[in-house]
Order: structure tokens, then C-alpha cells, then sequence
């Protein structure tokens, strides 16, 4: 008699009993056999023919993969996107990359074979299997050793089957039906779960999301902003003043800014440049200008830039003859001290930087009334 | 897993892997039905105890992160101090749940079957615990995911070239594996407690968690292959990690810190406080759960031979670096380790030394080494001593090197004891809620080998 079924299951209680039985049940039927034991039992694939598990193989390319893929992350990162030098290394340096392609070669290779001996290989997770509807399942999980005759989709010969079974030792047989029936746990209820969890983590992620983005703004964390500090241009209650920013001692000279005792523009004339008209110098001088002064005189010192059209100011043009004519030493005073809306600059330049630009005005001031015959004879 | 065939050193050979006569179906009865029994009071008792512990560290960690590290005792030069102490120690606690299910896995002794388990799980809580510690030492938690290379506004990267860096990718892959292959293991057992479960909630929960787990003789090949690459796998990660975890001081140049034999000498300290862990557990555990005919007196003495062979170990090992410093003719380094016997730590050098290298050598003798109270109190001895070690390490390397003007003494807070008691307390409350709801012993792995279990005559050894 033949009917619609999963598998014809003889019930075996011990594994000697089991593997005793797979050539016999081999021998009286053509169909698949399959075994299910509370445990793995020795020699029980060779009985039934089984190949070789593919895992080591997966597991050694997914590992090469993780250690290509751990060195790649570090040499691109490392020494290609952001060439980041430590202790004197060149960036390419491998030696000290090799701690992370192991930890990334195992994580690759360890989760290959165990999620991949799950899901791949043994089709995992799976709760519709006929077999955990069958009675014998609770035994099986416990002591008891099964060997099944697989119908393939095809009709069996029930009766045969089974007697075939019991001739090998079988000391009970079930016929597993098909389709299985919604058992405790229904494929829509697992549905439900995996939706109901995959929410819940996309819930999680952004409530996670805004709150890494808004923590730290909120009092007391405020990105550590608020501490224990007084910061430039502050007020502060600790002194009488109110001022956070306090001014020097009465009476201290800073380096580079002694008082000055000339008061007047004549009394200035009289000073002169205590520096060497040495290259150093004029390129110091050139730093200062360009700094300080191009702003409103212009780059070549003509008064002429365009910063100051916008607002109609007129600032001097250092290259006229007025102002070639000044002695040195007024024109220092005039950096130092200012002049009609130019306000003095004693502070962001010192002694010696406002007598490097002086020379560096001279400079100026002879190259913008260069002759033909200054160019020597050999180049012109 | 299970192999008879192959020829064992004598120490792995002893047959009394089970105390007693036992059917596979027993072990099922014995270690499975727990699940449906009503706890003791006793436990309800210890986990009050333990979740109070654990609920005081992790209101005091709220502190921390609301009134900023300052709470610690760490100050500058003595920048780490309990926070990378208790890494440290919870990470090298997990490596003995690692070494007992990988390493004995491949050299095949079956005493482990009956611990694996326990260990395993000792291991996941083990490493949760110690992965607090660095995410609040940064100061700002919430910007953890800092430490991993993802591509950002900024345009930097991690530097790759930090055993700090080393550590988070080791540290976590640790954590996966360990999850990954604790679970695998897990897996046939679940499906046999799904199959055991009569209420309905149980009945589902076990389904989802077994995944439909079958038992077919393609499953189990599949299964067995892959249980042993994750176990050699494992290996070389349980011996990566606390290389890497030394990596962060030894790669340094802190004197005291900065040694060539901090590696090997880390793993060993690692499995060495890992086994006394484990044996403080399972003595407490197989009384009250009744398991004293699975996990024997003889697992208990295997376990206390591993303790003593580590402790000689740590003991050459302190020697080693004492002669390392002694002959680095190198002033600073030998103030440090002056310090560590006479500075003002003395007594954490010297309690180190009692707990580690002499209170184990009690284990030389047979009947002390089978003595409920001996193994108790060398477990805590040690648990006690490689806790100082680290801090002997730590603290005492830091608080005086190059600059004498920058040398202080370090003093923790009340907060840093808390949290530190916070992490034992988290660390029993997972391993009494686990012995509840999961086999705590791995039933399919005894069942394999417990007498008659295999048929006699297979044509020799498989995997």
C-alpha cells in the first residue's frame, strides 16, 4: 500500500543498534535514509554514505578574505587616505597591522563556520520540518537513535517500509506526515517575531541616533563647553574690575617695546635703524609690510589697494616724494605712533620689526622709481 | 569530541569522567529539568545579593558619567587605575571558559564535557563585564563608536599602529566568537529542552532559540566540523587576546610596563585567574544543583593540577621580570620595581606573591587538593591575588616613573569600589539567572561519551 508521506522512521535504541542497521535497510530499499541521533554517533556518515562537510573550505576563504580585507583597511586608512606617521614608521609599515587582519581574519573565519554551517549547509533556521512534528522527535532529542526512509515527494510503500525496519532491529516505527501541521510555534508567529524584532532594533537605532546627537548638548555634558575656566574677553567676579583679562604689572616692559621718550615727529628725525640692511632683515621688513601695512598702502606702497576704495579713505602713498624725503627716523615714529587715522602699531610690531620696515619701505620706494639706467650694462 | 581511540597522556587518560552509572536519558533528567523546578530560596536569596551589587554599580557609573571621571581616584600620572585594573581582570577571567572548551576540546579530553558549559558562559559574562570599564573610562560613553574606523567628517581614522586600537577589534571579535561558539554549543541542547518544555511561552522561546534543530546525521556533520574549526579558531584568539590587552603596556615605555615576556606571562595570569573563577562556581554549583555525580571530584582536581601548574608559572614569571629589570642596568626600572616590594604599594606586591605563588602550592597534596575548603580558599586567594597583580602593574608602574616632580600617590574613592563591586555583582546575577534558564551542563556532549554510548566498533576515530 502506498501513500503520501515525509519519511518512514524506525526507532532504534542504541547507536550500535543504528549503524547496524543501515546496510540492511540499504539493501531492501533504493530510497533516501536518513539518520537522527541525540548526538553525533561515530561512523555513522561513512554508513550511509555521506560526503565530506565543504566547511573547512568556506572557512579558509572567508578567513584569506578577512585578513585581506583587515591589511587593506589599515594600509588604505593608514598610508593612503591619511598617511599618518607614528614613531618614525613609514606609513605602510605592515608590522604593526598584523594584530588586527588575525582579529579580523578569525571573526570572518569563525562566524563563516558557525553561521554558515547554520544557514547554508544545514538550511537553518527551519520550523516547518515534518520531522519536528513527529511523535518520535522528543525521544530522538533524548536518547533515542532514528533511521528514516525519505519518500522524496514520492508515494511509499508504507508497509513494506516498515517491516523492512523492524527486520533491521527497529524496536518501534512512525510514519512522518506531510504537510505539517502548525505546531506550538507557527511559521507566521516566527513572521511576526523577526518583524515585530527588526522594528524594534530600527526603533532602537534611531531613538540611539538622536540620543547620541542630543546628549551630549544637554546640561551637564554641554561637550565639556562649560568648566572651570576663565576664557578670553570674559567677565569675572574675582576681581574688583569685573575684568576676566587682567593688564600687566604697573611698570613692566614687555621685550622689544621700551617706552619711547620722542614725543614729536622732529624729535623722531633724529633716530636712525640700529639694524644691518641684510637680506634677512628686508625679508623680516617684507613679512611686517605685507602683514601690517599692504592693507591701506598697497603691496607696492602707492596707496592704492583695493580694501580701502570701499570706504573712501585716502592713506598715504609712500613712494611720493614728501614721504621719500622723510629721514628714517620719522618714518619709525609714524609706525610707532600713528598718523592722522592711522593708529599706531607699537604692539604688533616691535623695535627691531618697525626698523625692518622702514628699510623695507625705502626698498619700495626706490624699485617704484626705477630708471633704465639701473639695469646694468651686461643684462639690459 | 569524543575520542577513545586516540592514545592520552596520562593526566587526560583517568576513565571517571562520571561518578555512578548514568543513561543518556538521565542526563537529560539530571541536568535538563531544572528549568521546570521551582528555585530554591536559596537562589532567590544570592540573586537579591547579587542584583543589589550589581544595581549599586550601575547607579554609580550613572554618577560617573554625570559628574565626569573626576569622582575616580585617577589623577595624572596614574591615569588608569580600577578602570583598566578590572579590564584586565574580567578579560583574563573569560580565558579560562575559552581555553577549558577550545584548547582541551582539540586535545580531546573528555573531562571537560561536564565544565565546558559553565565555563563557556563564565566567559560571555566575564567579557560584558570587563567591556564596561573602557566604555566609561573614556569619559563620554556616548562617543564610543569613536574607537571604530567609519568613515566621518573629519577625515581621520584610528590609528591602527595603537595597541589600543588592537584591543577594541580583539576585545570585540573575542566577545562574537565566544557568543558564536557558546551558542553553537548551546543548539542541540535547546532543542532537547523545546522538546522537554510543556508550557507554552517555555515551549516557543526554546523552538526560536534551537532554531529547528533535528538531530539528523547531516546536521551533526556539518555541526561537528565546524565545532572543531571554531575551537581552533578560538585557540588562537584566546592566546591573541591578552597578548593584545599586554600590547597596551607593553608596547609602552613606562618602566615596569615596558617587557618582552608580558605577553606569554598575561595569557598565563589570564587562564590562571580564569580557572580559580571557575572552580569557586562549580564547587558552589554542583552542591546546590545537585550535580556532584557529573562534575566529580576528580574535574576538581584537574582543575586545581591547571591552578597549581599556572602559579609555578607566575611565579617564574615574576622572577623573570624581576631579573629583567634587575639586568636593564636602567635606574628607572629599578625604582619601579623597588617600589613594588618596598614603595608604598608594598602590600600589594607582597599580597600578589602570598596569593599567587604561595597559597597554590597547598595543591601539591592530594587530599588537600580534593577539600571543598582548600579549593575555596585558594580560588578566592587567587581571584584576590591576580586582581593586586594588576593593580601592582598598574598603579605601582605609574604613580613614580621618569619625573619625580610628577610622582603621587594614588588613592581610589568609595565610587571606584563600588563599581568594582557593581561587576561582581553583574557578573554572579548572569551566571544565577543562566544556571535557571539554560543546561548547565552540556547534556549532548555527555551523552556522547558516557559508556556504550558510541558503537563498539566504528573502523577507527572521526571527528
Amino acid at each position: 500500500m502506498s501513500e503520501r508521506c515525509f519519511s518512514v522512521l524506525g526507532l532504534f535504541d542504541s547507536a550500535q543498534a543504528l549503524v547496524a542497521a543501515i546496510p540492511i535497510v540499504r539493501r531492501g530499499t533504493g530510497a533516501l535514509l536518513e539518520a537522527y541521533t541525540p548526538y553525533p554517533v561515530r561512523g555513522i556518515e561513512k554508513a550511509l554514505g555521506r560526503r565530506k562537510s565543504p566547511i573547512a573550505g568556506m572557512v579558509m576563504v572567508t578567513g584569506i578574505l578577512g585578513a585581506l580585507g583587515g591589511l587593506g583597511l589599515e594600509l588604505w586608512t593608514s598610508a593612503a587616505d591619511y598617511p599618518l606617521v607614528t614613531a618614525g614608521k613609514p606609513p605602510g609599515a605592515w608590522q604593526a597591522f598584523v594584530p588586527i587582519m588575525f582579529e579580523v581574519t578569525v571573526l570572518f573565519a569563525a562566524f563563516t563556520a558557525g553561521l554558515g554551517m547554520l544557514a547554508l549547509l544545514n538550511r537553518l533556521p527551519m520550523f516547518r520540518h515534518p520531522m519536528l512534528r513527529s511523535q518520535s522527535m522528543p525521544l530522538i532529542t533524548r536518547d533515542r537513535f532514528a533511521l528514516a526512509v525519505e519518500a522524496e515527494g514520492q508515494p511509499l510503500d508504507v508497509e513494506k517500509t516498515a517491516s523492512l525496519l523492524r527486520a533491521a532491529g527497529a524496536s518501534a516505527v512512525e510514519v512522518v506526515g506531510m504537510p505539517a501541521p502548525p505546531g506550538p510555534v507557527s511559521p507566521n508567529a516566527v513572521l511576526t517575531a523577526f518583524a515585530a524584532l527588526a522594528m524594534s532594533c530600527a526603533a532602537a537605532g534611531y531613538l540611539t541616533y538622536w540620543a547620541v546627537k542630543l546628549f551630549p548638548v544637554f546640561p551637564p555634558m554641554v561637550h565639556m563647553l562649560d568648566q572651570p575656566r576663565l576664557d578670553p574677553q570674559r567677565a569675572s567676579a574675582f576681581f574688583t574690575d569685573g575684568f576676566g583679562m587682567r593688564l600687566p604689572v604697573a611698570g613692566t616692559v614687555a621685550r622689544g617695546h621700551l617706552p619711547s621718550l620722542i614725543e614729536t615727529p622732529d624729535e623722531a628725525a633724529v633716530l636712525s635703524s640700529p639694524l644691518p640692511r641684510t637680506a634677512a632683515v628686508l625679508q623680516a621688513g617684507r613679512e611686517g609690510y605685507r602683514t601690517y601695512c599692504a592693507p591701506c598702502h598697497g603691496v607696492l606702497g602707492d596707496g592704492k589697494p583695493t580694501l580701502t576704495a570701499a570706504y573712501g579713505a585716502k592713506p598715504a602713498n609712500l613712494t611720493s616724494q614728501a614721504i621719500r624725503d622723510f629721514p628714517d627716523g620719522r618714518i619709525y615714529h609714524v609706525i610707532a605712533a600713528g598718523r592722522n587715522a592711522m593708529p599706531g602699531y607699537s604692539w604688533e610690531l616691535n623695535q627691531d620689526q618697525r626698523w625692518a620696515v622702514v628699510d623695507y619701505v625705502r626698498a619700495l620706494q626706490r624699485s617704484q622709481s626705477a630708471m633704465d639706467s639701473d639695469v646694468p650694462e651686461g643684462v639690459k | 569530541m569524543n575520542s577513545d581511540a586516540i592514545s592520552l597522556p596520562e593526566i587526560l587518560r583517568t576513565p571517571a569522567v562520571i561518578e555512578g552509572s548514568i543513561s543518556p536519558g538521565g542526563v537529560d533528567d539530571q541536568v535538563l529539568s531544572h528549568v521546570s523546578r521551582k528555585p530554591p530560596a536559596a537562589w532567590f536569596a544570592a540573586l537579591a545579593i547579587t542584583s543589589g551589587a550589581m544595581l549599586l554599580g550601575f547607579a554609580l557609573i550613572g554618577y560617573t558619567v554625570y559628574e565626569g571621571i573626576g569622582v575616580w581616584g585617577n589623577n595624572i600620572p596614574v591615569a588608569w587605575a580600577f578602570d583598566i585594573i578590572n579590564f584586565v581582570f574580567w578579560v583574563g577571567i573569560g580565558h579560562a571558559g575559552t581555553l577549558i572548551s577550545a584548547i582541551l576540546l582539540l586535545f580531546r579530553a573528555r573531562w571537560r564535557n561536564a565544565i565546558s558549559r559553565f565555563a563557556e558562559a563564565m566567559t560571555i559574562f566575564a567579557v560584558m563585564c570587563a567591556l564596561i570599564f573602557p566604555l566609561i573610562h573614556v569619559g563620554r560613553p556616548w562617543l564610543m563608536y569613536f574607537l571604530f574606523p567609519y568613515p566621518n567628517q573629519r577625515g581621520i581614522w584610528p590609528n591602527f599602529r595603537s595597541p589600543l586600537v588592537w584591543d577594541v577589534f580583539a576585545v570585540s571579535t573575542y566577545f562574537g566568537v565566544s557568543l558564536l561558539f557558546w551558542y553553537l554549543g548551546l543548539v542541540p541542547d535547546l532543542a532537547s529542552m523545546r522538546d522537554r518544555a510543556t508550557g507554552r511561552i517555555r515551549k516557543a522561546v526554546y523552538s526560536l532559540l534551537s532554531v529547528g534543530w533535528r538531530g539528523s546525521s547531516s546536521h551533526w556533520l556539518h555541526y561537528e566540523k565546524a565545532y572543531t574549526i571554531i575551537a581552533g579558531l578560538a585557540t588562537g584568539l584566546v592566546l591573541s587576546v591578552h597578548s593584545v590587552v599586554s600590547f597596551d603596556f607593553a608596547v609602552s615605555l613606562v618602566p615596569g610596563w615596558h617587557m618582552t615576556i608580558f605577553p606569554p606571562y598575561f595569557v598565563c595570569g589570564a587562564i590562571f585567574a580564569g580557572f580559580a573563577m571557575v572552580v569557586m562556581v562549580l564547587v558552589i554549583a554542583r552542591r546546590l544543583m545537585g550535580l556532584e555525580n557529573l562534575i566529580t571530584s576528580y574535574h576538581l582536581d584537574v582543575m586545581n593540577r591547571v591552578i597549581l601548574a599556572c602559579s609555578c608559572l607566575m611565579g617564574y614569571a615574576y622572577l623573570m621580570e624581576g631579573f629583567t629589570a634587575w639586568y636593564s642596568m636602567n635606574e628607572p626600572i629599578h625604582h619601579t620595581f623597588w617600589q613594588y616590594v618596598f614603595g608604598t604599594y608594598w602590600w600589594a606586591g607582597w599580597l600578589t606573591i602570598a596569593c599567587n605563588i604561595l597559597l597554590p602550592q597547598l595543591l601539591w597534596s592530594r587530599r588537600l587538593r580534593r577539600k571543598y575548603s582548600v579549593m575555596i580558599l585558594v580560588a578566592i586567594g587567587v581571584t584576590v591575588g591576580m586582581w593586586f597583580e594588576r593593580f601592582v602593574i598598574i598603579v605601582g608602574s605609574l604613580h613614580q616613573d621618569f619625573l619625580p616632580s610628577a610622582w603621587r600617590i594614588y588613592r581610589p574613592t568609595l565610587v571606584d569600589g563600588g563599581i568594582l563591586l557593581g561587576s561582581f555583582g553583574l557578573f554572579f546575577t548572569l551566571v544565577l539567572l543562566f544556571a535557571r534558564v539554560l543546561p548547565v551542563i552540556a547534556a549532548t556532549e555527555m551523552k556522547a561519551v558516557i559508556p556504550g554510548a558510541q558503537p563498539a566498533d566504528t573502523g577507527g576515530a572521526h571527528e
